[in-house]
């Protein structure tokens, strides 16, 4: 299989505010975001504590910044947060890709639309891989092969991204014939 | 007279789809030339153009009943080969409507609609279906009316919807498809979905295309043909059951290739629809193994040309690595170079015994 470049996956940016946003909210699964607004505007940030906080929530060092124990944590508070949101929320997303894209489908389910979500990739490369023939999502994958927590079949990490499922295409490599796999390459970390 | 179904066949286990003399010689072989590379081939789909499949919206064969069955057998497997998101409810009406329209228009000792308003009579005889339904009302039928119809048609489908000056995959069902997952797939842009294809973004195939159909028009339907060939003659070559088709392709031999070997053809139809603006795309799959091509002198040579001079890239993204060297030595031997018509018509009227 000799896929190129990864026309289903977005070529990422750098977070700048829109300005055309009367309240702007970034959300980060780590402590460590970079994002400059203008003097004059406010933004609200949300991020995840670091895993050494073992469960604790972070102090905030100030009012407009709120701690969270993971990214399921805080995408939950989200999702509650922006049902009572109305029009001229901007939300800017940073973090690893899975983040990004779980992140943007609980905006969309709640009614914001492409225009108002920017997402910038930082952290970890490493791929979350959604088996295509059970289903099963594996996480954190930094190899060309993984083994299926769910069917244990040996699947080949494709390059094409699905930004519903947030994950990459997972196909069994050795299906044609059994026990043909190549060695697995590191290649995402 | 009608069809004569074939009503025992089979895609899977012991694969006894077989296709008679006359299904061979409508075979909408989808070569033209002696080279294939991908362009931008659509055109507009009416009767003209080589092969009589072309000739209604939605061609029937004799493989209707065996076709449905088989669509029910993995929609029981895997019910998820049929989705379409919500806000495309009234594209799904729009593909009732229009599947029932054309349906009993264009085989009407088969099937016959009767409508009184929006109280609908479908009479579906080689399936045995009669059901009343109210149009609009999606609880008057047993299942979505997208499913609903398409469950009753050959070949795959894909709603598709337009905004943001793009097309998005928002539905569909996929049960006899060539290697992607509608799973995966589903809710992706036009250059999303494509993404796997090699070459063809780059030489901008795909810009164009999707600039054509964003354009295209109610009652101005366009198609295309698609192609790659498949172990057996097995319809659901679906990536989720991959690890169950996949070994087929190590056990083709130079002594069984001619019987083993099948050149899959789509026959893709785009249309728009009236009240969505959604464009329905059907994928309609013809299967002929490499012994019922060789019966017809002009495309045996034509596929030899064909394959013996396909770009490496496709033919590793069509998956045919494991024989194409042994489908070509086998086609050589059978062709003598000689120049042949443009176009893809068999050129004959009978087929040898
Ligand atoms: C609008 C409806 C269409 C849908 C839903 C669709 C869907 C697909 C899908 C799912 C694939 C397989 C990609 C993969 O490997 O995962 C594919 C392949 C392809 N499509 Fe489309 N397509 C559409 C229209 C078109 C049009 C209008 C063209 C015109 C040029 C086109 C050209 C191709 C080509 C050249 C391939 C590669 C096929 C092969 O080598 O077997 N498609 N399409």
């Amino acid at each position: 299989m000799s896929d190129q470049s990864i026309k289903s996956r977005p070529v990422y940016q750098s977070l700048a505010m829109d300005l055309s946003g009367l309240r702007h909210l970034l959300v980060s699964d780590s402590p460590a975001y970079r994002f400059e607004a203008p003097p004059d505007r406010e933004v609200e940030v949300w991020f995840v504590a670091a895993p050494d906080q073992e469960g604790r929530i972070p102090p905030s060092g100030t009012v407009r910044e709120r701690g969270f124990r993971s990214p399921r944590h805080l995408i939950d508070r989200l999702d509650h947060r922006l049902a009572q949101e109305r029009m001229g929320l901007r939300l800017y997303v940073s973090g690893t890709e899975g983040f990004l894209w779980d992140v943007f489908n609980t905006a969309q389910r709640a009614g914001m639309t492409r225009q108002e979500i920017f997402q910038c990739q930082s952290g970890t490369q490493a791929r979350r891989v959604a088996c295509v023939h059970c289903r099963t999502f594996n996480h954190g994958v930094t190899t060309t092969i993984v083994r299926c927590d769910g069917c244990g079949a040996n699947l080949f990490v494709r390059d094409h991204f699905s930004r519903r499922l947030s994950a990459f295409m997972g196909v069994k490599i050795d299906a044609e014939v059994a026990g043909e796999v190549p060695p697995a390459e590191q290649a995402y970390s | 007279m009608g069809i004569q179904f074939k009503t025992d066949e089979t895609f899977r286990d012991d694969f006894s789809y077989r296709n008679s003399d006359a299904a061979i010689l409508r075979f909408p072989f989808p070569f033209g030339e002696d080279k294939y590379m991908y362009s931008v081939n659509i055109e507009p789909h009416g009767k003209a153009g080589g092969s009589p499949a072309f000739d209604h919206a939605f061609d029937v064969d004799e493989h209707y009943v065996a076709e449905c069955r088989e669509r029910a057998i993995v929609l029981d497997h895997d019910p998820k080969r049929c989705q379409v998101l919500p806000h495309m409810m009234p594209a799904e009406w729009d593909t009732l409507e229009l599947l029932m329209e054309s349906l009993s228009t264009d085989y009407p000792e088969h099937f016959s609609l009767t409508r009184d308003g929006t109280a609908w009579h479908w009479i579906n005889r080689p399936l045995g279906l009669d059901r009343r339904f109210v149009f609009g009302d999606a609880s008057t039928l047993p299942c979505g009316p997208f499913e609903y119809i398409t469950r009753q048609a050959q070949g795959d489908f894909t709603l598709q919807d337009q905004r943001d000056d793009n097309l998005y995959v928002d539905g569909g069902m996929v049960t006899t498809q060539a290697d992607w997952s509608l799973e995966f797939d589903i809710g992706m842009s036009f250059h999303e979905w494509h993404g796997p294809v090699p070459l063809a973004h780059e030489i901008g195939v795909f810009d164009r295309a999707l600039q054509y159909l964003l354009r295209l028009q109610y009652g101005h339907p366009v198609r295309r043909l698609n192609w790659t060939m498949t172990i057996n003659p097995r319809l659901d070559t679906s990536p989720e059951n991959y690890p169950d088709w996949g070994p087929d392709r190590t056990t083709v031999t130079a002594e069984n290739i001619a019987g083993k070997l099948h050149l899959r053809v789509e026959l893709q139809t785009l249309f728009r629809l009236p009240r969505s603006n959604a464009i329905l795309f059907g994928i309609r799959c013809y299967l002929i193994s490499l012994q019922d091509i060789e019966r017809v002198e002009k495309w045996r040579k034509r596929l030899h040309r064909v394959l013996a001079t396909l770009p490496p890239e496709l033919v590793e993204y069509k998956g045919l690595t494991r024989f194409h060297h042994m489908a070509v030595s086998r086609l050589a031997a059978m062709d003598d170079g000689a120049p042949l018509s443009l176009g893809i018509q068999p050129d004959q009227a009978r087929l040898p015994a």
